[in-house]
């Protein structure tokens, strides 16, 4: 195997394969208690909305299984814990065992109880038998996965036949001006109000950076073919900045 | 995504608002976790879709797969009177209030939330423009003002129509005309009363 096939992105850096994961975790370590707050200032609030858009496509509805992976403080989750109603079952993960626990208390907070189960998961690898949910979401995580193919051949093989995946990922803007302002906002201030309300500049370069180096709207959605997913299509948000793929296993 | 996001964000928010300082509605309301109530507005032909989730705030989604668990159907002004407990039976039977589905889950829903102090015209706004919810604003308004107006109207209308017409009724002076005579009439037995005792006292003296 070539040097090339060990090492992969974080961010602009090139890392040993075996690193990133670890690498990873540190960043959202570092975030972890104020990453709300921070998912507001940088997308000046406009993250609810997308996620309240990729609920609607999600088409989740009483008594179904949802896993949300990369679940963070769990903004999906929450939302399909209300909709699966008591029969459902949510099962709310991340890779990172700060970010989860934050989610965990912020559901209780919410008396969001009873129908969600918690599991630290690595994306790549999901320890759950094969068709066993409905719907299957990862919101703003499979860029911070090693091996983004194998996360979404997981995926797939944990759905359902009939049952859709739907990954909301920041995305490549279609709109040429918007890019411009758009790289001067994510490289020179984000890193700035990364600072300032979490101290850690450096974990929100590489936020900005990551989001570069993640496959477009194209490249994912012929990702998401390959691992097997049909009906295949994107909605693209906000000018392209984000875009939900969403695919079913038929 | 678009306004329609916005506008549905802003409205669940306003709700969820009301219903946490309202612990009974949402206890009736998380009853219902995880079923869909459609609200569906005629005129603006808009569709919401409710759930309630465990603590009985509200998710509103602007379509869902499927059908809802429950359909309710009006204008916006006849399924806001719905809520109203006098007016409510009213509506539904007269027609224009229509509901499929679970009708128990329907009614209870369509109940609480009428009982909830939202500025519905501010919030239709956000999806119909502000013209339209004004107009609809206003009709509702007008039907209220015209609710009372004829209501105190028509029990004006009614009397006199029963005193002078019908004369099933008296005018309020033959009724004050016959509370003087009977006064009077009183007034004259008392006396006769009075006379008679002083009779008998004179009768029974000279016996004696």
């Amino acid at each position: 195997m070539s040097e090339q096939h060990e090492e992969t992105h974080f961010g602009y850096r090139k890392v040993a394969k075996d690193q990133k994961a670890d690498l990873v975790r540190g960043v959202f370590d570092s975030v972890a208690s104020r990453y709300d707050l921070m998912n507001d200032l940088m997308s000046f609030g406009v993250h609810r909305l997308w996620k309240r858009f990729a609920v609607e496509l999600s088409g989740v509805h009483a008594g179904q299984r949802v896993l949300d992976l990369a679940s963070g403080t769990g903004d999906l989750a929450d939302r399909f814990s209300g909709l699966v109603g008591p029969e459902g079952l949510v099962v709310m993960t991340d890779i990172n065992a700060n970010m989860l626990v934050t989610g965990r208390d912020r559901m209780l907070d919410h008396g969001h109880a009873g129908n969600i189960g918690y599991a630290q998961v690595n994306a790549e690898q999901l320890p759950f038998p094969d068709n066993s949910f409905d719907c299957i979401t990862i919101g703003f995580g499979l860029r911070n996965v090693t091996d983004k193919q194998k996360a979404l051949n997981a995926m797939y093989a944990a759905l359902r036949p009939g049952g859709r995946a739907l990954v909301l990922e920041f995305s490549k803007p279609v709109v040429k001006p918007l890019e411009k302002l758009y790289d001067l906002y994510s490289f020179t201030l984000l890193p700035k109000i990364g600072k300032l309300v979490t101290h850690d500049e450096d974990s929100y370069r590489y936020l900005a950076e990551s989001i570069r180096m993640h496959p477009d709207q194209e490249t994912l959605r012929g990702m998401m073919e390959e691992a097997g997913f049909e009906n295949c299509d994107y909605h693209n948000l906000t000018g392209g900045i984000v875009a939900i793929h969403r695919g079913f296993k038929l | 995504m678009s306004t329609r996001d916005l506008a549905l964000a802003t409205l669940e928010s306003s709700i969820n608002a009301l219903l946490r300082l309202d612990p009974f509605a949402r206890r009736k309301l998380a009853r219902y976790h995880g079923r869909v109530i459609g609200i569906h507005l005629r005129g603006p032909e808009i569709t919401l879709y409710f759930v309630p989730d465990q603590q009985g705030e509200l998710q509103l989604l602007g379509s869902i797969e499927g059908e809802p668990d429950a359909l309710l159907s009006g204008s916006p002004l006849d399924l806001l009177r719905s809520g109203d407990r006098e007016q409510g039976s009213q509506q539904l039977f007269n027609g224009r209030v229509s509901i499929s589905g679970d009708t128990g889950l329907a009614h209870d829903f369509g109940a609480t939330l009428a009982g909830l102090d939202i500025d519905w015209e501010e919030q239709l706004s956000r999806f119909t423009g502000d013209i339209i919810a004004h107009q609809l604003g206003n009709a509702a308004r007008r039907t209220a003002g015209w609710t009372r107006d004829t209501g105190a109207r028509l029990e004006s209308d009614l009397a006199e129509y029963l005193v002078e017409e019908a004369r099933l009724l008296p005018h309020p002076l033959e009724v004050e005309d016959f509370n003087a005579g009977v006064d009077a009439l009183r007034e004259a037995t008392d006396r006769l009363e009075a006379r008679l005792r002083l009779l008998r006292q004179r009768l029974e003296g000279q016996a004696q």
